[in-house]
């Protein structure tokens, strides 16, 4: 027990010690650390201003500011519940005056970012589930045409660059079918990650004995039927854990779509340094977000496992 | 319900080469309990599953109930459901309980509804001695047990002919009455069947004929009576005194 707690202790050593090397380092280049600039980019707490889309003249009633328009008087405008008030009754106000302030939070860009990275990944996640099962059944299909069209398809995709099919799927194919730079981000991601949820498919399917086939089609069922009733409902058991591992993958890899200026977590974070001028701060909480998404999933799929596991008869 | 197969001129080469049947001819008359027996290796698998087209054949054909089995083009799933098979590793499906094994085929396959299915599966698991184990999982059941879902789910559809490929060697020694007594049972029921075994006491009590096969081939074909008497000194003399010892 004590030595236990004793590595527990030089684990904790190392991890400060690796962080006052971090701040020595820092420390050398002469950097001013403003961590206190950061979470206003996360989420703020600040002042709206509230613009008046009329020329009028003010009227104040307890709190309540009314703008009464001077060329057409049905025209009215009111404004309630701000926290200042910038005009006195009877001023004469303008189309697009500022009328008040009232204060909220409002989400930063970097929130927005993840927010925007989530999107993606769960998009090309549903896309993508689709287009490896598909891949995957033809891996293992005893049609050449099948087989082969799948092979060459996976083949393609993990031989070549991620960063290289986004700008494949969005200087080519978003050109030629005219697609949103969002839509060709999500395609590149769903194509990227099909090719290898493909292969999650095919070994799950390869992992289930070539009895269970053969007693599912010496009973009459079509190979279709075989598959589907038999063979897969045992794969998927299995091929959950690398799929959700598959997510958290995405999640990561999606950071590449930034650069046809798709604002995700990685492209608000390069916005936020450069107004910022703070890049050691921003790239570490941008991490930090990263770290966040993928721990609390893979935390949520050890859960999932763990119950599969006690449910598996 | 019962029905006849032909095996006419069957051989089969495995792609490495191996001939595993060598024009191998066969015909077991509907009703009939055929046993076969013989070494290791000496295509005793091959041959039945030839007969449901598990395996291809590369010359020959196999006739169920007339019909030509490896010239079958869509209704190759038809008629496979004439033939039962049991496995020597039972091949159940584990992820569903013994009652969804045994609907599962007439359900998806025949497009039976579940109030003529479900009854039809209760009275062949109280037959098979296990009526009150429709759900549990596989996992939850002995080896013997298993065998005898097994059994079940291939009666469920109805089947002219019963394959049995070494159904009780994988059993442990004290599983593998129930197993056959369900088999004998099949058989005194008039069922056509085809059972490679090394139960040597069943071949003698049940079977109507007995096949020995070397290399391929068959060697001898005889009634039980006339089998386990072979001329002494043949082949079949000396297999017979390797496993019965
Ligand atoms: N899928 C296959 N590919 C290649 N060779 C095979 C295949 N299946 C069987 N064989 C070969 O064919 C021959 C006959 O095999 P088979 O399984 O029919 O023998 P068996 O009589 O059933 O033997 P056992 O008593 O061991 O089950 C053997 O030499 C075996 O190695
Ligand atoms: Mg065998």
């Amino acid at each position: 027990m004590n030595s236990r707690w004793f590595w527990h202790g030089v684990y904790a050593l190392v991890l400060l010690a690796l962080a006052l090397a971090i701040y020595a380092a820092s420390r050398t280049v002469d950097y001013t650390w403003r961590w206190d600039r950061v979470p206003d980019y996360i989420v703020a707490y600040e002042d709206v201003d509230l613009r008046s889309t009329l020329t009028g003249i003010v009227e104040i009633s307890d709190g309540q500011v009314d703008i009464i328009g001077t060329q057409d008087a049905a025209a009215t405008e009111t404004f309630g519940d701000l926290d200042e008030v910038l005009v006195e009754d009877g001023d004469y106000v303008f189309d697009g005056d500022v009328i008040g302030t009232r204060s909220g939070w409002r989400i930063g860009p970097l929130t927005w970012g993840l927010v925007v990275t989530l999107q993606l990944s769960i998009l090309a996640l549903l896309f993508a589930v689709p287009i490896g099962l598909l891949a995957g059944l033809g891996r293992v299909s005893t049609n050449p045409a099948a087989r082969n069209l799948a092979a060459t398809y996976v083949e393609l995709i993990r031989g070549t660059p991620l960063l290289v099919q986004i700008f494949i799927f969005y200087f080519f194919v978003g050109t030629v079918l005219s697609l949103s730079r969002m839509t060709a981000g999500v395609a590149a991601l769903a194509v990227f990650t099909g090719a290898y949820i493909a292969e999650i498919v095919r070994a799950g399917i390869e992992s289930i004995p070539k009895g269970q086939m053969e007693a599912a089609r010496s009973l009459g069922m079509s190979y279709g039927q075989a598959m589907r009733h038999v063979i897969l409902p045992q794969a998927m058991r299995r091929t959950l854990p690398p799929m959700a591992g598959q997510l958290i993958n995405l999640i990561k890899d999606s950071s590449l779509v930034s650069v046809i200026a798709i604002t995700d977590l990685t492209k608000a974070g390069r916005e936020v340094v450069n107004s910022t001028f703070s890049p050691f701060e921003v790239w570490f909480t941008v991490a930090a977000m990263y770290l966040v998404l993928t721990a609390g999933l893979s935390l949520l799929i050890r859960r999932f496992e763990l119950r599969l596991a006690r449910s598996d008869g | 319900m019962s029905a006849g197969v032909e095996i006419r001129n069957v051989s089969k080469q495995f792609g490495n080469g191996v001939q595993a049947l060598d024009d191998v001819s066969l015909s077991v008359a509907a009703g009939e309990v055929l046993c076969i027996v013989g070494p290791s290796g000496s295509g005793k698998s091959t041959l039945l599953r030839t007969v449901n087209r598990l395996e291809t054949v590369t010359a020959g054909d196999v006739l169920l109930d007339g019909e030509s089995i490896h010239t079958a083009g869509r209704q190759l799933n038809a008629l496979r459901q004439k033939a039962g098979m049991v496995f020597q590793q039972f091949n159940l499906f584990p992820h569903l309980t013994v009652l969804d094994n045994i609907t599962l085929a007439p359900l998806k396959v025949r497009g039976e509804s579940m109030t003529t299915v479900k009854p039809r599966a209760q009275s062949l698991l109280d037959r098979v001695g296990l009526g009150d184990r429709g759900n549990s999982f596989p996992s939850q059941l002995s080896g013997g047990q298993q065998q005898r879902v097994a059994i079940a789910r291939a009666l469920a559809m109805q089947p002219d002919v019963m394959l049995f490929d070494e159904p009780t060697s994988a059993l442990d020694p004290e599983m593998v009455g129930g197993v056959l007594d369900v088999m004998k049972d099949l058989a005194s029921e008039g069922m056509t069947m085809l059972v490679v075994t090394h139960e040597m006491g069943f071949a003698r009590a049940v079977a109507d004929r007995v096949v020995f096969m070397e290399s391929g081939r068959i060697e001898h074909i005889a009634e039980p009576e006339n089998f386990f008497e072979p001329a002494s000194g043949s082949r079949l003399d000396l297999f017979l005194g390797q496993v019965l010892r």
